[in-house]
């Protein structure tokens, strides 16, 4: 893992000190709400329709014990309601798609108190909302992937670097979201980026990466483009200065659906390239030092020096006889099938322990569970616990001798659902509960998918389903990318659901990345699990012997499924207006 | 930083027909510099009287490279401190073009966009009336050094040899 400089950790502290001084400034009238909103924002700080919401930078995705403790406590001491009609609430965090982690029940006039205490563990929010670079993310197995070309987590050290605090970009014309992969696997969902890179080697064993720009979910879902299929390692930091420089000088800025740079790429085609590939070769060309930003060999190894195997891993051979458990403890078999995966390392593997099980909301965890979670990484993980990109948390550096004592702890703990892939392991944002940009509420509608299908030896039958749930069209739910999506949207007041069939994230699983066709007019939100189940029925049908359930999708396409959710249809069954327009 | 006390300020935003005969101290829009230049003989142009130039944030600066060392100021607009495009004219005009005149930011400047003002190469403001200036000074100091090279320190922190503290701004 990075461990701070004393540079990073002093500037982490600065930055604290700096939102203090806005906040006081603001109580004492001489900042206004309106102005201070872009600051807080910038420092993860929303206002949210309840209280507001902070959200915490978890850079590409890895935490400590330690950290983890300390966001414990937070939720614990801080995210908690005394008073009026919501005491008693709060003490839990939210792990989001980005990898990051949000408090729903923190005061503003705490605020500052919880940075400083982020900082002494250091954490912080910055650039985890506002029209900036956001904190940067990637595969939850980076390091430790069979798969792995090059570990990304060097690279995206340096990217958050140079990302953090950077003075030209802090107002572009919308947020910026950059994902980074050093796999054959896609599990960063890159092409669904402002920018993806994807780390690779040349022939010559050169390291590079391959640059996708302008992907994007939101109203209007674009998949990215390629920009590089090689830009050297040295020459990154150079190459998305000019991408995003361009970006900053001409991307829309006088509509805000408008703004991100999808739209920037799509209107201008090539002329968007020719003038990103004009202006990198104009920093190196003519800027004073602009090979000053080429990144150095020694910086390289410096940072890399971070990332190496812990000292307590020891390579081992043979000692992993999980037969030996099986038959005394059936469910021990699943869940090593479903929640553990392969390792890099011989004798290791990574364990996802789940956030999605039943009475609590999807990527949801409460004080006490973060703890137990931190145990877990203390005892059987070398103090290393990973957010996964789809709402988990992950154990990176578990031996394989002691993966049944993982499982019992797991599930001791709550964590051992063995259902990661599956359609209970969804994605979904806190909806309309807790957000006040949603159009419709997603925690109960994940409550009554997850109830319907609780059965083990059914979820286990269909195999994997990516199932993703956004409460409104800014898409932190990433319904354009699930096999099955699910959209809130609202139609005088009420809330209706529209669902998408056949998108991908662009896993090997389910294909290049695409965004999901739409099957329908809305729904109502009690008609929501009979439709998903009339689709699984569909495709249990229609399925060949081990296909998958958006492999079937693509085949037969959206009319049979259509016609399956129609039949169930209660509430719209006739043809309402108000659902026929919903359908955007 | 210079912070611009508007009552004292030399400079002047010019009269629409004030561009053909720039005097010293007015600030020209980019139409009227280009009409003055194309009126005035080279060897006539008025080279001792100080003129700037107001641009809009949309303008692209590398247009203006052969002319910049006429100018002893380049006002930069920010129409709304959150539209972040001035920060890039900036960056572009002293680290590619190498303006060495004064670059004010002007329009809606606020306190906590100091920072970023100063580290793309602005080196004169004039606050928002109602800005306090305190506030805008103590901004200057909350950062004892970044991860990124900027206008003013091209190197990045990395290949920075000396320690971050030692760059404390004043």
């Amino acid at each position: 893992m990075y461990r701070y400089t004393p540079f990073d950790r002093q500037f982490v502290r600065e930055r604290a000190r700096q939102f203090r001084d806005q906040l006081e400034r603001n109580a004492r009238g001489e900042l206004s709400d309106d102005e201070l909103r872009p600051l807080r924002l910038q420092n993860g700080w929303y206002v949210q329709r309840h209280a507001p919401m902070l959200r915490i930078a978890v850079p590409y995705g890895e935490l400590s014990s330690r950290q983890l403790r300390m966001l414990a406590r937070i939720a614990r001491e801080y995210d908690r309601v005394d008073q009026g009609p919501h005491a008693g609430r709060g003490g839990v965090g939210h792990f989001t798609t980005r990898q990051n982690l949000q408090f729903n029940w923190i005061e503003l006039a705490r605020a500052a108190d919880v940075m400083d205490l982020l900082a002494e563990v250091d954490m912080h929010g910055i650039q985890t909302s506002g029209n900036c670079i956001r904190n940067i993310t990637s595969d939850a197995l980076a390091g430790i992937a069979p798969d792995e070309i090059v570990d990304p987590r060097p690279y995206a050290e340096l990217l958050r670097q140079w990302s953090t605090l950077h003075p030209e970009f802090a107002f572009l014309p919308r947020k910026f979201k950059i994902a980074i992969t050093g796999a054959r696997e896609d599990r960063a969902a890159i092409a669904w980026h402002d920018i993806g890179l994807r780390l690779l080697k040349d022939d010559a064993g050169e390291v590079g990466f391959e640059v996708l720009v302008g992907g994007g979910m939101g109203r209007t879902p674009v998949i990215a483009s390629r920009a590089s299929a090689f830009v050297p390692w040295r020459q990154i930091l150079v190459y998305l200065e000019a991408i995003v420089r361009v970006y900053n000088r001409y991307g829309r800025r006088d509509n805000a659906y408008k703004a991100r740079l999808k739209i920037l790429v799509r209107a201008e085609g090539p002329r968007f390239f020719d003038a990103v590939n004009a202006e990198f070769d104009q920093i190196l060309a003519r800027d004073v030092d602009g090979d000053a930003q080429l990144i150095t060999e020694a910086e390289l190894e410096r940072v890399a020096a971070h990332f190496t195997d812990p000292s307590g891993v020891r390579p081992a051979r043979g000692g992993f006889e999980p037969a030996r458990h099986l038959g005394a403890q059936p469910g021990f078999a699943r869940w090593l099938e479903r929640n553990v995966h392969g390792h890099r390392v011989s004798g290791y593997r990574a364990v996802t322990l789940s956030l999605k099980r039943a009475a609590q909301a999807p990527g949801d965890a409460s004080a006490e569970q973060m703890e137990a979670a931190a145990t877990l990484a203390d005892r059987y993980s070398l103090g290393e616990i990973r957010v996964t990109h789809d709402q988990n948390l992950l154990l990176p550096w578990v031996r394989e001798a002691d993966l049944y004592a993982v499982w019992q702890a797991a599930r001791a703990a709550g964590f051992a659902t063995p259902n990661i892939g599956l359609l209970t392991d969804l994605i979904a944002c806190p909806g309309g509960d807790y957000c006040a940009l949603a159009n419709a509420r997603s925690i109960p509608v994940a409550a009554a998918i997850a109830e319907r299908f609780a059965d083990l030896d059914e979820l286990h039958d269909l195999g994997d389903i990516d199932l993703h749930l956004s409460g409104c069209i800014n898409s932190c739910g990433h319904h354009h990318s699930g096999h099955i999506g699910i959209l809130g949207v609202d139609k005088d007041g009420q809330e209706w659901y529209q669902l998408t069939l056949g998108g991908s994230d662009g896993s090997a699983l389910a294909g290049a990345a695409t965004p999901g066709k739409v099957i329908g007019p809305a729904f109502a939100a009690d008609e929501v699990p009979d439709v998903i189940e009339a689709l699984i029925d569909t495709y249990r049908r229609a399925r060949s012997p081990g296909e998958l359930f958006v492999d079937t999708a693509r085949r037969l396409g959206v009319a049979p499924f259509r016609a399956a959710a129609d039949a169930v249809r209660q509430t719209t069954a006739r043809p309402l207006a108000v659902a026929e327009e919903a359908e955007a | 930083m210079k912070f611009i006390d508007p009552q004292h300020d030399r400079w002047q935003v010019a009269a629409a027909d004030d561009g053909a005969q720039p005097a010293a101290h007015l600030l020209l829009t980019p139409a009227q510099w280009q009409a003055a230049r194309a009126q005035a003989e080279p060897a006539a142009a008025p080279a001792a009287a100080p003129i700037g130039l107001l641009l809009p944030n949309d303008f692209d600066v590398e247009t203006l490279a052969a002319d910049l060392p006429r100018f002893a100021l380049i006002a930069l607009q920010f129409p709304k401190w959150t539209d972040g495009r001035a920060y890039s004219q900036a960056r572009l005009l002293r680290s590619r073009l190498r303006f060495a005149g004064e670059l004010r930011a002007t329009g809606e400047v606020l306190v906590d966009m100091l920072p970023l003002l100063q580290r793309t190469g602005f080196d004169a403001v004039q606050l928002r009336p109602d800005q306090s200036l305190d506030s805008a000074q103590r901004a200057l100091r909350f950062f004892a050094g970044h991860y990124q090279g900027d206008a003013v320190e091209p190197r990045p922190h990395f290949r920075r040899a000396a320690p971050a503290a030692a760059r404390l701004p004043s």
